[in-house]
């Protein structure tokens, strides 16, 4: 029974042997167009029988119609068609249906929310920092609508990648660009004693090497940090080559505005905080005075020994004196304002009345992307927990540094230099790197620098790496995008592992079509809804996921082969969004600001830092999962559930576990407990009181089909058998029909694509 | 590599994982149940099952288990002849002598100071460790790198892969319990119990320690016992007239047995935390007639009865990251207050927990180990305090056969840094896998192009607890 699968790994096995160090293994090799059989006219079931053929087995028959639109719509927008679009669809006898049915989809904003979803996953995106103070990103929503927003415009992928990796340094970069750089930031940062931990900085470089090579090349260059790649041609010396690349970059949250308003910004802050400097100036000598009282009082609650070492006069203390007093001079006093004259309260509270009087003429902050520039890290401005305290502060060498944190126009600006680790271990700098990319790629005639030629200071090695990457001569880059969206139609990529095309990951099931397709996509101006309508338009997609014959389950029971389409089930965010849009209650809002879904209490006490805002459960929350807030410190316990991956780390494919407390989340979960009422009561508003039409609407409504003969039977029985054990309820029939819903919205054939 | 590796996996998976299953594993690493089923250890295992006691905030070593004289005899003065003295607030103190006496306690004669007189009642059972030490100086980076073995955000936590390795012998309860602080979740939080890049099934699952234990156990008020057995029965009957039409589905079937199981835990899992159910001698032996003891008392008592219960790894934690200073162990103002406070909630629990297991037969195969993110610094901080120390720091562990009354490792005379057979949160995570009969280096699990350990390319057994 494991006969397709066992060759796959007698394939791996035997490859093992050959040496990949020469770059000759295959992915390392442009992939050419091969020859399609020219059995069928869509190049994708040629392939794919060519392959069922030779193991002697042939493709399911075409799934019904009520199956195809399903399919179509949960696949493309992760929402299921209503009922009306159902017997459109199936009215609608005309070649080339469901062509037009793919067309109108993917002119659906919907697309892009759900597609969106799946690179959020590579890009380990999240709307807050993780760590210790979990901090949240105001900003990262931006990040995510971008990339919404993308796939929606199906911008052709090479300037997707462009301007994730550089967009800031891109000729006229615009808004989109610039808020595409936060690729870089939306992965997990400390955020915290930044300065005196920089070995924080390399994780972060780390992060952006390794999620850069994963998500666009398929490779995992972070293993030769530390050394040589084991698997794959990767020298150590490549990685510290990408590392220049990256070195030079700082946080930096552009603003989204004209320069002109940017300066005018500027100038209004600046004006109001000299004008009140002078008040806080005048505040702070009032109360020292009395908070050098309060500390006497303090300092005489501490035993003698601690009294002693702070009065002792400073040249006569010992040397455990010294280091004690130090501390305990740090300590603040009590409540010193209750020391204060009445007099003297009265002014300062008067001086603060004015300071917070002048500062509500602050304007109000520019909108800003959370993305990175080139600059000088070692000048990055003191942020949370950074203090000047012997010990602490900033441990950068400032010998060579420049004169800003971000480059000034005019002014020279040396990048910070970036250096060979040995072993990976920051104190151990070797020899001085210069940027470059993996040698067994080589360079394809690609720059390793391409800065902005319109003055704007950067040096342009993003740039150049994303030119690289994008080249149609990088062997990897349609080929990895290739098969995440075919992982993403039919459940698993050529490649099983899709951000791994080395020798550690598999051999794709299907080579010759893989090639094909990423020719075929480079072709087509990199467009992603060409991939689409290619991969759904052939019959291989359309075939019915049902297996009359039993030989195809014999000869290939894990599918691989594609015999007949492969079932899969909803992600979290989707089974959310589905059950939503069946209640009726799904609204539509895209875009801006995360919201946060109500969470029980006792799961926000685990939550100790950052934030989970309380939203009251109604249709401010009844917006699509993507939207919701993405918190590193605590999942919303319905998408952890249903295998929401860990945002610290890009994630190439979900994992699909089936655990009992999903069903405890669909039984009892007062959100669908309380949808599935809803759900009922449109059925009810929409069917009237007969038993028959509710079962018909309710299953129209969730599962897209009507009911079969035996399906009415017992599920009239079911309402009936309700309607007598809820004898006494205020309305039994009402009751009977809400457990019929709750019911339904439990299926199995409701969670997953058909 | 990676090929070779998932076939031993379904290999060692032996009769456990049916046929059916296979090629689910296969195809999505889609698991049976929540419970994944039992597997086989790569040896013989010593223990079946691990409690873990965490002291959120860093217990310091010198106050408890690591007498220093030499700090009363050097006193106010500095620590010197270590290079900086790197803390983490501020600037260092001078040495400060333990505002704690110490005694000797058991046959062993272990130095226990005043704070834990009813864990020194039971010394002759645990083997002490006095040469703990880690990397970070950061709460929750402290944090992950004993509950997950890096300390960068992500990683599966020790839990995560123990129920990875051996699966569950209980199957309508959770295999991997945590039950925080009543007063709130630890440093880190949900990171310390996370499945990392492991499925979902593998994560803790947080129980309250009374109350419905789980989230979503039972149907909200409203709905009656019988209208959810009639909604379950309804359910199962649509759902196999769906799955017969896929025959070669084994998630689908999954699927089913699953609601049953859920079906199932709604009734157990609130038997497994009905601590009225035991006798008023056990109340008071954890310490429930006390409403000190009475929090940590529950949590300790509720371990129990979940590992009678069959369930592999259990995490108290003791300590909430709320107020700093005083909610947790974190005693940067006023080390007396706080350490005597918190020793209070959980010697008298603690002790409990290893009689209880040792008189019902448990304690042989059941691993017990108390321990803490980092220890604290021989110095004061501003005279009454102590900072952060990853250099030393001491734990215990007691049952699976360990040999007790053994002090393993020594720090230096002031207890600034692990000394002698010094012991990392690998060595420590290798050691733990290697009682539950796992091997460190075999437990792999691919994820984004290699194979992931807990241990990484890191962990030496202690060879004085495997033997």
């Amino acid at each position: 029974m494991i006969r397709v699968a066992t060759i796959l790994f007698l394939a791996a096995a035997s490859l093992s042997a050959q040496t990949a160090a020469d770059g000759n293994w295959w992915a390392f090799r442009k992939p050419v167009r091969p020859k399609a059989p020219a059995t069928q006219t869509n190049p994708v079931d040629a392939f794919i029988d060519a392959r069922l053929q030779e193991s002697g087995l042939a493709r399911a028959p075409r799934a019904s119609k009520e199956t195809l639109v399903r399919r179509a719509f949960l696949d493309l927008t992760g929402l299921p068609p209503a009922p009306e679009q159902v017997d459109a669809f199936v009215r609608d006898t005309a070649p080339g249906a469901f062509a037009k049915l793919v067309d109108r989809l993917l002119a659906s904003s919907h697309y892009g929310e759900r597609w969106g979803r799946h690179w959020l996953d590579v890009a380990r995106y999240a709307d807050s920092g993780g760590y210790e103070q979990d901090f949240t990103y105001p900003n990262a929503w931006r990040y995510r609508d971008y990339v919404i927003r993308s796939f929606n415009q199906d911008k052709p992928y090479d300037q997707f990648i462009r301007e994730q990796i550089a967009g800031d340094e891109l000729p006229n970069a615009g808004y989109d660009a610039l808020i595409a750089t936060g690729f870089h930031r939306v992965g997990a940062t400390v955020g915290f004693r930044e300065k005196d931990n920089p070995e924080y900085r390399y994780a972060y470089l780390d992060d952006m090497i390794g999620t850069t090579s994963r998500a666009f090349l398929g490779l995992t260059v972070a293993c030769a940090r530390c050394h040589d790649h084991k698997f794959d041609p990767i020298p150590q010396r490549d990685y510290y080559k990408l590392m220049a690349v990256f070195f030079p970059y700082i946080n930096y949250d552009h603003p989204l505005a004209p320069p002109d308003q940017v300066t005018a910004h500027e100038a209004r802050v600046r004006d109001v905080e000299s004008r009140t400097a002078p008040l806080k100036a005048h505040v702070r000598r009032i109360e020292q005075p009395y908070k050098d009282q309060a500390f006497e009082q303090r300092l005489a609650t501490l035993p003698a020994d601690i009294q002693a070492a702070v009065r002792t006069p400073e040249e006569q203390r010992t040397p455990g004196q010294k280091l004690l007093a130090a501390q305990v001079l740090t300590l603040r006093g009590g409540n010193y304002r209750a020391l204060m004259t009445p007099a003297d309260r009265n002014e300062v509270d008067t001086l603060n009345r004015q300071i917070r009087d002048i500062e509500k003429e602050l304007p109000r902050p520019l909108p800003v992307a959370m993305g990175v520039r080139d600059g000088d890290y070692r000048l990055a401005p003191l942020g949370p927990g950074d203090d000047e305290a012997p010990g602490k502060g900033s441990k950068s060498d400032l010998s060579e540094a420049n004169e800003t944190y971000a480059p000034l126009a005019g002014k020279a600006y040396r990048p910070p230099r970036s250096f060979f680790l040995t072993r990976g271990d920051s104190l151990s700098p070797a020899e001085e790197m210069q940027p470059g990319f993996l040698g067994v790629l080589t360079d394809l005639g690609v720059q390793t620098a391409m800065p902005p030629s319109d003055g704007r200071i950067s040096t342009g090695r993003r740039r150049a790496l994303a030119e690289w990457i994008a080249s149609k001569d990088n062997p990897l880059t349609a080929r990895v995008m290739v098969n995440r969206i075919w992982q993403h139609h039919f459940g698993r990529g050529f490649v099983r592992t899709p951000s791994n095309f080395g020798r550690m990951g598999w051999r794709p099931s299907h080579p010759q079509l893989l090639d094909w397709m990423a020719v075929e996509f480079m072709e087509s101006g990199w467009s992603v809804k060409h991939l689409h309508r290619m991969i759904m338009n052939s019959e291989t997609y359309q075939q019915a996921a049902e297996h009359g014959a039993g030989k195809a389950l014999e000869e290939d029971p894990d599918n691989v082969l594609l015999s007949r389409f492969p079932q899969r089930r909803l992600e979290g965010e989707a089974v959310r969004d589905v059950i939503l849009a069946v209640s009726g209650n799904l609204n539509p809002q895209p875009g801006g600001p995360a919201y946060f879904p109500p969470v029980p209490d006792r799961v926000r006490k685990g939550v100790y830092k950052g934030i989970w805002e309380i939203q009251e459960d109604g249709p401010a929350v009844w917006r699509r999962g993507v939207y919701s807030y993405y918190k590193r410190g605590m999942k919303y316990p319905m998408f952890e559930v249903f295998d929401q991956p860990d945002p610290n780390m890009s994630c190439e494919s979900r994992t699909v576990s089936t655990v009992p407390t999903q069903a405890l989340t669909l039984m009892n979960n007062e959100f669908t407990v309380a949808q599935a009422r809803h759900f009922a009561a449109r059925t009810a508003r929409l069917a009237g009181p007969e038993q028959s039409a509710q079962v018909r609407i309710a299953y129209r409504l969730a599962l897209s089909r009507d009911p079969s003969e035996r399906e009415m039977g017992a599920n009239v029985r079911f309402l009936n058998q309700r309607m007598t054990a809820h004898t006494g309820a205020a309305d039994p029939a009402e009751e009977a029909l809400s457990d019929l819903c709750a019911v339904i919205l439990n299926l199995n054939e409701f969670l997953y694509i058909p | 590599m990676k090929t070779i590796s998932r076939r031993d996996l379904l290999f060692s998976a032996g009769g456990g994982i049916g046929g059916v299953a296979l090629a689910s594993l296969l195809g999505s690493d889609g698991l049976l149940a929540a419970a994944a089923p039992s597997r086989n250890a790569h040896f013989k295992p010593r223990a079946k099952a691990v409690i873990s006691l965490f002291m959120t905030g860093g217990v310091s070593h010198v106050d408890t288990f690591d007498p220093k004289p030499a700090l009363a005899k050097h006193h106010g003065q500095p620590l010197t002849g270590f290079g900086e003295i790197v803390v983490r607030q501020g600037y260092p103190g001078p040495l400060m002598k333990s505002p704690f006496q110490f005694r000797k306690y058991g046959q062993c004669g272990m130095e226990v100071s005043g704070l834990f007189p009813h864990v020194g009642s039971i010394a002759d059972e645990i083997a002490l460790i006095r040469s703990g030490w880690n990397k970070s100086n950061d709460h929750v980076l402290a944090h992950y790198e004993w509950n997950t073995g890096s300390l960068l955000m992500g990683h599966p936590s020790l839990g995560s892969w123990v129920t990875y390795g051996l699966g569950s012998e209980n199957k309508s309860l959770p295999s991997y319990v945590v039950i925080y602080d009543p007063r709130g979740g630890p440093n880190a939080g949900v990171a310390n119990w996370n499945n990392g890049y492991l499925p979902a099934a593998y994560q803790g699952t947080v129980f309250r320690p009374s109350g419905d234990p789980i989230l979503d156990l039972r149907p909200p008020a409203g709905i009656r016992p019988e209208q959810q057995r009639a909604r379950l029965d309804h359910l199962a009957a649509l759902n196999e007239e769906h799955a017969a039409r896929y025959p070669g589905s084994s998630e689908l079937s999954a699927r089913i047995a699953s609601y049953e199981l859920a079906y199932q835990m709604q009734s157990r899992a609130p038997e497994a935390v009905e601590l009225a159910k035991e006798s008023p001698a056990t109340h008071k032996l954890y310490g429930l007639d006390d409403p000190v003891t009475e929090p940590f008392g529950r949590q300790c008592l509720l371990a129990r009865r979940l590992v009678e219960r069959g369930v592999r790894f259990v995490q108290l934690f003791n300590g909430a990251k709320l107020r700093t200073d005083i909610d947790d162990w974190d005693a940067h103002g006023n080390l007396f207050d706080n350490h005597s406070a918190h020793a209070r909630e959980i010697d008298r629990p603690i002790a409990g927990l290893i009689r209880d297991l040792k008189q019902r037969g448990l304690l042989e195969d059941t691993l017990v180990i108390w321990h803490s993110e980092f220890g604290r610094m021989p110095i004061s901080q501003k005279g009454l305090g102590r900072d952060h120390n990853p250099g030393a720091m001491s734990f215990w562990m007691a049952g699976a056969g360990i040999r007790g009354g053994q002090i393993i490792g020594e720090t230096d005379e002031f207890g600034y840094k692990a000394t002698r057979d010094p012991v990392s949160y690998h060595d420590l995570h290798a050691t733990i896998l290697h009682l539950m009969g796992l091997d460190h280096k075999r437990l792999t699990y691919y994820f984004n192009g290699r194979q992931m350990r807990l241990t990484d390319v890191h962990g030496e057994l202690i060879r004085d607890i495997v033997g």
